[in-house]
This record gives C-alpha cells, structure tokens and sequence, in this order.
C-alpha cells in the first residue's frame, strides 16, 4: 500500500507507535514521531513511498519530538534522535520537516561508509545516469528537481550514492529539498509538481520540498551505470554553454566533493576512476532550465555508443 | 525482581546485553535475524565499537550467510577503523624525524601503542588521538619541535595552557593541517596533584621497544595498568564500554587467569599505589565480559570493591558505561549516577583547593565570556 493511500491518523497511528518504515532504496530508516503535523506533511511528501512495516533492520531508526523542560516555556524546540541519540542541535518547533529531512540525511551519511557517498544531484534515463556534483551556485537542485519533471527519474538530489568494486549508482531517493527562489522557479516549471509547506527562516532561508513521484520511487532498487558527469553553474545573463572537462579534472572536483572520499583509501580512488573513466565530463553554464535539460538529453544521447546500451538491473544486493 | 537480582546493580542493562554477548560468541550471530541485528549494530556504532564487532563476527562468522544490510554495516565500521588506523601510523611517521634528537624513550600509550604492537584486539578498533609519553627532560624540546613543524594548540587561552602545565600529566592536545587525528603529548599518565602518582620513572625504565619501530609501549603490566586508571580513575565512566574491552583485551593477553600473571600485576599496581583501581576493573570486567582471572583477582586482593563505596562505584557505573541510546534523559537513576561519578572523576584528579580553585576560575570565565558575548550582540 502507498502512502498516499493511508488516512493521517492511521499514519501517525503507525508513527507514534512502533514507526512508520520507508525505503529510499540504498538504505531504509524507521521513523517515528507523535507530533501530528509531522505525519500529515510525511503522507504528502512520501506519497509514492510504500508503507512498510517496522520490524527488521533499518538502516537508521529517527525519532522527532517535542524537547522538553523548562526551556520549552522560552524556545519551543524538537529533537530529532538518531537510534536513540541526539546527535544534531535540536531546530525550533515550527521546523518539524526540515529537521526531519536534513538529519534523516546527516544520519544516513554518517552510517553508509561501506559506499562511496558524492555530494551531488543523480538522475537518469534508461539506467545511464548523470551526475551533478554540487558546487556552491551550480543550482544542482534546481536542475535536478526540473529534471526529474522532464522525464529523467531520481537517484538522489543530495548523495550519489557509489558502489565500491563496480562503481555502479546506487538511488537515495529522497524529498528534494528547495531553497527560496528555487520554490517559486520549480512551482512555475510544473504546477503539478508536489512541494510541501514552505519553512522560513530556516538556517537556509525558506525550505520546501518536492516529492518524488511514485514510478520514481517504484524503481529505488535498480542500479544505474555512470553516463555523464555535469558541473553545472547557473548564470541568468547565459544561453546554454558546454564545455568539455578533462577526465582527470573531473576526478579531482568530485573526490574533493565527497563525504568520505577520504576515508575509504584506495576503494574509493579505484571506484571514483572507474565512474569517470565510463562517463563523459562537462561544463554547463546555463540561463534557463528548458535549454539545460535539452542539453544534457542530447548529450547523453550523443555518449551513447551502439553496443552500450545497458538495461537497468536489478541491484541483487538490495533486500526487497 | 528483586533488588539484589536486578541488572541495574548487579551488571550492565539491558538494552547492551546483544550487543555484549555478540562480541563474547561471535560465531552465535550467524543465527541472528535481521530484528536482532536491529538491536545489536546501532548500539554498537554508539558504543563506537562497530569495526571490533564487525572483525569478531567476520572473523567467525562465513559473511555470506549474514543478510546484506548487516555486511554493509559491518563493513562501514572496518572501514572506518581503517582509515582511523592509517592516520594514526601516517601521523607517526610523519612526527619521527621532529623526535629525532630529543633523548626517549618515546612510550606510544593506549590505541596508538595497540595499534603499533598489532594487537589482535587493535583491529576494528577506533582510536580517539595518538597518546605519546616522553620524558620531561624532552618536552620542551619536543613541543618547540612541533610547533615548528606546523602543530598548533587547539586550546590556546592562557588558562587552559596554565592549567595543563601546572596541574596535568599532558599537554593540550595539538592538531595539524593534513591530520586527522589530535596529538597529545604526555609527560605522565596521571596527574601530577592528584590522589595516585604512579612511579613514572619505573614507567620509562620498563618501556619496551616496538619491532620495527621507533617507539616504545609501557611493559604488558603497565599497559594494563594505564587502561586501568584512565577508566575507573581519570573518567567518570559515562558511556565508555570501549575503555572497559581494552582492559578485558588486556587481562586475557596477560593471561589474567594465570596465577603466576596475576601476582605479578598486583605487584606492579602495588609499586603505583593503583590496587584499588585494579579491583574495580577486575569487578567490572567480571560484571561485562566474564573476563578469565578476575574472580580470583576480586577474591585475592579482597576488600576494595566489596567494600560499600567500592561496590557503588560498580553499580553506578553499570549505569553509565554502556551506549545512552534511548535514554532520553527520563531514567533518574543513570543521570545521578553520571553526576556523581563526574563529581568523583574530578575529586580524584586534584586536591580539594585546587578543584576549588579550578571551578572558580572556569566560572568566572564562563561569565565573563557571557558578559562579552553580551556586549558583542548589543554593540555588533
């Protein structure tokens, strides 16, 4: 049964009880909470998700609720525990989501060191994927949300998740999360598209997020093969530029731009290779989001070699 | 239940016993279901014994059998004790040549001594900083050298670097760009000023070299020793399980169940004035691990722990050694517990006017930093 499927207060039923389990696809996080805002913003932003029963192993078990105390009376907060542990600062209590959303991330990069995690936005189409490492100003959000509305689906807006030994793309499908302008810019591209609430003031100005859409979702286990590596950097007064970036360059802005490049030693030297070697490297500058995804669509069209066409396959790691 | 059975009191809680048998009977985990590695792999990340796990069980254990999600973990925590294990060496071998002509021996204390030792139990193992114990005659020397090498003080008020020097076996720690780990840089491994001063002459005299190495480590006895007082001495025991497996490591490669073994430990505890910390160790690790020989070592060496303090010291610190995953804070007894055995940990490292004087001054700081932070806002 799909999220969207179930009443709220079934939902927080299940929330505020033994948790709610949900799959991003590399990983899976049990979460729970009693805040009964909190369940009906999860039912619009993981819609397409399945509801999953709590028992097993997750990869992660978060919990967001009220802190309490005397400090309460002055600055409502939540918290949000990581299997038990508060391990991130609590945000103030009329940020339930983003809390819930950027820990349930910091959680899960600080668990998943057994794959190469890249700080980048992850769409494809036919299994071959592009990466958009994320470069202060690129609007890789933007981009990857505007993507994900024209037909190329989401592996992950915030870690390419990179298994070691094959250098295959693993999904992390997650909310998107959208910041200030980029709200009103993804709004205007698609009007069907589902955001929810909007936060302001948040540490990162206002906040809203897209929801992945079911038939992405539906696809969270299979793998995808490295296609195309795109740096790109938004700049209104642009037409659409590319320019060809030299492998070993690639190389270098990506590992600098990992979560743990640096701690998994020759595995990831080995795998990050790998990605690059099989992927075709470029700069794109880019005014408007209808030319940048024209672009990167021809692109990848152009890389693909007769011969290369490569299905996606089922990750045969992934528990089902 | 009554009192005298319950858990709280007469060994750890319940929440850490999966994880306490999977590291006693590793080869048992191949029966666990996914549910129960639910309960077993994230006390142990918090517990920051993951990669000891992950090498018992691998160990034991063929990880084919093992469901995938419970490999990837295991294998995140052998990474991450990899890469911890790399920095250490790399850090040593980059600090050699600033030793070079500052007279040692140069003692690698705790992790960084395992780890150069390979100790069986080093692997897996995550370790916090490098500990490295030179004689005082050479700390200057040393300290200059470092600084000059690029080492900087993370600590760098002048009362934090008062304290440390007048009143501290060690250094602040030092970090450097291009390291990831802390250095700290001893003279002793306890407090000058405090309840026990271990004999840090015979310390050095009995130091021996690494193979292959540079570096010295304490003699077996005084490696166990120093694990010792830094637990149930230099700490308030708050989620230090990992402190307390060290010290199980260490009295099975004695063996401590070797009488001849265990004389000779307590006769060197004798030489430092730290019997007492022995036993509660001793108490502990029987209490945690089933450790071979600390029967005998509890009921030879008698009194101590079995004495009323010492045997609220052990109970309290049942409480608080393990991960605090899920307590939220609720469970009284655990926080009065860490409470009280903070208030310990710091009346045992300086005599009263000195820990009166200490609080005094970080009071006022904490004030004044306050007022100023204050005065920022309003004018900024």
């Amino acid at each position: 049964m799909r999220i969207a499927d179930t009443s709220v207060e079934s939902l927080l039923q299940r929330l505020s009880s033994d948790g709610l389990g949900i799959d991003f696809g590399a990983a899976r996080a049990r979460v729970r909470t009693a805040l009964p805002a909190v369940a009906g913003m999860i039912r619009t932003l993981y819609s397409g998700y399945t509801t999953e029963d709590a028992g097993g192993m997750f990869d992660v078990t978060v919990e967001l609720r009220r802190v309490r105390g005397v400090r309460a009376f002055i600055r409502p907060q939540c918290e949000l525990l990581c299997d038990g542990v508060r391990e991130i600062e609590p945000f103030p209590l009329d940020t339930p989501l983003p809390l819930l959303e950027w820990g349930t991330n910091y959680a899960i990069a600080t668990r998943l060191f057994c794959y190469l995690l890249l700080h980048a936005g992850v769409v494809e189409r036919g299994g071959r994927a592009i990466v958009m490492p994320a470069m202060p100003g690129s609007g890789k959000s933007t981009l990857t949300a505007a993507l994900t509305l024209r037909g190329f689906r989401l592996l992950s807006d915030e870690f390419g998740v990179v298994r070691l030994g094959d250098a295959r793309l693993l999904r992390m499908l997650r909310p998107l999360a959208l910041k200030n302008e980029s709200i009103d810019v993804i709004e205007r591209f698609e009007p069907s598209a589902v955001i929810g609430p909007r936060f302001p003031k948040t540490h990162k100005g206002t906040v809203a997020h897209l929801a992945p859409q079911a038939s992405h979702v539906d696809a969270r286990h299979e793998v995808a093969h490295p296609a195309l590596v795109v740096f790109p950097r938004f700049d209104p007064a642009a037409g659409v530029e590319l320019e060809p970036v030299k492998r070993t360059r690639a190389f270098a802005r990506l590992a600098v731009n990992s979560f743990n490049y640096h701690a998994l030693g020759p595995d990831a030297f080995d795998a990050l290779g790998q990605l690059v070697d099989e992927s075709s490297c470029w700069q794109l500058r880019y005014g408007d989001l209808d030319g940048a995804i024209k672009a990167i669509g021809e692109l990848l069209d152009e890389t693909r070699r007769t011969g290369d066409a490569v299905p996606a396959a089922r990750d045969p790691q992934a528990v089902a | 239940m009554t009192v005298a059975n319950s858990p709280s009191t007469q060994g750890p809680p319940e929440s850490v016993r999966p994880l306490l048998a999977a590291l006693a009977d590793p080869a048992s985990s191949a029966s666990y279901d996914e549910s129960h590695w639910d309960r077993v792999i994230p006390i142990a990340r918090s517990a920051r014994l993951l990669g000891v796990l992950a090498h018992r069980v691998f160990g034991n254990v063929d990880r084919s059998g093992l469901p995938d999600r419970v490999q990837r973990h295991l294998d995140a925590g052998l990474i991450e004790a990899r890469f911890r294990r790399q920095k250490t060496l790399y850090l040593l071998h980059t600090i050699t040549p600033i030793l070079e002509g500052h007279p040692g021996p140069w003692v690698l204390l705790k992790g960084a001594g395992y780890i150069a030792q390979d100790l069986p139990f080093s692997h897996g193992r995550l370790p916090a900083d490098v500990d490295l114990m030179v004689p005082r005659t050479s700390l200057d020397g040393i300290e200059r050298g470092l600084l000059n090498a690029g080492w900087e003080f993370e600590k760098n008020e002048p009362y934090d670097q008062h304290y440390y020097r007048a009143w501290s076996h060690e250094l602040p720690p030092m970090v450097a760009a291009g390291q990831a780990m802390e250095l700290d840089l001893h003279h002793g491994i306890l407090p000058p000023v405090g309840r026990i001063r271990p004999d840090t002459a015979r310390l050095f005299a009995d130091a021996v070299p690494v193979a292959g190495s540079r570096f010295h480590v304490l003699c077996p006895q005084d490696q166990v020793l120093h694990a010792v007082v830094h637990l149930v001495y230099d700490s308030d025991f708050v989620g230090r399980l990992r402190d307390l497996l060290d010290i199980d490591a260490l009295f099975r490669r004695l063996p401590l169940s070797d009488r001849a073994a265990r004389q000779a430990l307590v006769e060197r505890a004798r030489l430092h004035g730290m019997e007492k910390p022995l036993r509660l160790a001793a108490h502990l690790c029987r209490n945690w691990f089933g450790t071979p020989g600390c029967d005998g070592l509890v009921a030879e060496g008698a009194a101590a722990a079995s004495g009323l303090y010492g045997r609220g010291i052990v109970a309290m610190a049942n409480r608080v050694l393990g991960p605090t995953n899920g307590q939220d804070g609720s469970d009284r007894c655990a926080r009065t517990a860490a409470l009280l055995l903070e208030a310990r940990s710091h009346w045992l490292r300086m005599p009263p006017w000195l820990l009166a004087y200490h609080t005094a001054s970080k009071g006022v700081r904490s004030l004044a930093q306050r007022a100023t932070k204050r005065e920022g806002t309003a004018t900024g």
